[in-house]
């Protein structure tokens, strides 16, 4: 499997295929039980995002954007300038202030979202990262990070229960299998052209088709495991 | 009868707190001049605050207060810091925790005031055995409040500072100290008692000086209504450190 330089690409499966863990092992949090990771990165060219992020409770939105750019050697001054440009276009102007318990769920997740973009990452990584917000807000969020995304040509590893969010963001999709030992077992190219609108992608003329098979492949995936146990 | 200002005016919790202390206080006091009280047991409150002044007035309480003061805040300082020290070693380095856990919990599970008569033969009837008995009640509490913090830290927080690029001092300085911080100042009401507490009791069992020491004093010489002002003085004295320490963690947890 390849992440080529500004694609998008996700990965779907079943509970315990090991999606994290791959998201976790590419970021150095964990070691893979086998096989290699390589990045040709430096480790503050990777980003990651968790469905669940802590930010920092004591800090204000600002010091928690600017965490990153600090401790890769940015002066405070500066790293605090760029964090509320970030708060900014994200939409969070005027909120840098706030402690992290004063703001919604869904501008907590977009300073969190600032965080990792503060620090100009050229790989993305992404654990369900919108699983807690509601569908409008969501929505919205992941329509800035997609406008980011293609602009800064950030390449994404997106970990993702749903479907549609799968077809609507992606470039590529991969399946993994069950675990324990998940392998990959399949590989979709997502034909919609970008600049994409992540609502309108929906309506393309390709993606009923693609959801039914990605649907069916998953599918076919749990049923087998389920008559396997 | 009924306008507005005297009704805001009863509606205020504190007005009717003060208010029903102030009825009893006239109870008490009318009871006790009818003569149904024994002043030998319990004095009217105008005696009490005769006694109180008088304490005030020649100015007999100052080297008092300033004993139990000293060791009090002593000891709390001390257990604070070592309660940290030992708090952060156990959390970090298992070698530790094997060692000190079992004393720890030893010396949490036992009333810890039982070490006064010997920190009295050990350290003399001074200052010296009346701080230690404070700082081993302060200590204990910040020890577990310490160790038990950290290693209860959200791991989220903590891969969060990592994958940002957060070294080891990165997380000391932003995820551990801030975490330890908030639960020292949430125990430091607790803290603040158990500092006066072993003061007190250390006063109590042997001492020349101090706030138990009188105290005792007035035990032993029948003086019910020097007691009541000394322990209206002690309540005085708490309640004001209860503020400053209010002020203090509302401040520092101002993100809380």
């Amino acid at each position: 499997m390849a992440v080529e330089d500004g694609r998008f690409i996700s990965l779907v499966g079943p509970s315990g295929s090991g999606k994290s863990s791959l998201l976790r092992a590419v970021i150095g949090l964990q070691q893979p039980l086998s096989g290699t990771v390589e990045t040709g990165l430096a480790r503050a060219d990777v980003g990651i995002l968790f469905q669940d992020d802590a930010l920092l409770p004591w800090k204000r939105a600002r010091d928690n954007v600017a965490l990153g750019l600090v401790f890769n050697g940015f002066n405070r001054k500066t790293a605090l300038a760029q964090a509320e440009d970030w708060l900014d276009r994200l939409g969070l102007a005027g909120f840098g202030d706030r402690f992290p318990r004063q703001l919604s769920g869904g501008q907590r997740k977009r300073v969190a979202l600032a965080q990792v973009l503060a620090m100009k990452p050229k790989l993305l990584l992404m654990d369900e990262p919108f699983a807690s917000l509601d569908a409008i807000v969501r929505a919205r969020v992941v329509k800035d990070l997609v406008a980011l995304v293609e602009r800064e040509r950030i390449s994404v590893l997106l970990v993702t229960h749903d479907l549609e969010e799968a077809i609507s963001l992606s470039d590529e999709i991969y399946l993994l299998s069950q675990g324990p030992r998940a392998r990959i077992i399949q590989h979709y190219e997502i034909p919609i052209p970008r600049p994409r609108d992540p609502v309108h992608s929906r309506t393309h003329p390709a993606f009923a088709a693609l959801y039914e098979k990605l649907w069916a492949d998953l599918s076919r995936e749990v049923d087998h495991r389920a008559e396997a146990a | 009868m009924h306008d507005g200002r005297w009704y805001d005016w009863a509606r205020q919790t504190w007005l009717r707190q003060l208010l029903a202390f102030v009825i009893l206080l006239a109870i008490w006091e009318a009871l006790g001049r009818a003569g149904m009280l024994n002043p030998l047991f319990l004095p009217t409150p105008s005696r009490i605050g005769a006694a109180l002044f008088d304490l005030f007035s020649d100015g007999r309480i100052w080297p008092h207060l300033e004993a139990t003061f000293t060791a009090a805040l002593g000891g709390l300082a001390l257990g604070i810091v070592v309660g940290i020290v030992l708090g952060v070693a156990a959390a970090l380095v298992p070698f530790f925790a094997e060692l000190l856990e079992p004393v720890m919990t030893v010396l949490n599970a036992v009333p810890r005031v039982i070490l006064a008569p010997l920190f009295v033969i050990w350290l003399g009837i001074g200052l010296a055995s009346k701080i230690a008995l404070s700082f081993i009640l302060v200590a204990v509490l910040i020890f577990f409040t310490v160790f038990t913090g950290i290693r209860q830290v959200d791991r989220r927080i903590v891969e969060r500072v990592i994958t940002l690029g957060g070294n080891r001092w990165a997380l000391v300085r932003h995820v551990y100290l801030p975490s330890v911080t908030a639960w020292i100042l949430s125990n430091l009401k607790i803290a603040v008692g158990f500092a006066f507490t072993g003061a007190l009791v250390g006063e109590f069992v042997a001492a020349t000086h101090g706030l138990g020491y009188l105290l005792s004093f007035a035990q032993s010489t029948y003086n019910a209504a020097l007691m009541f002002a000394i322990i209206v003085v002690i309540l005085a004295v708490v309640l004001l450190i209860f503020a400053v320490t209010g002020r203090l963690e509302k401040y520092l947890l101002r993100w809380n």
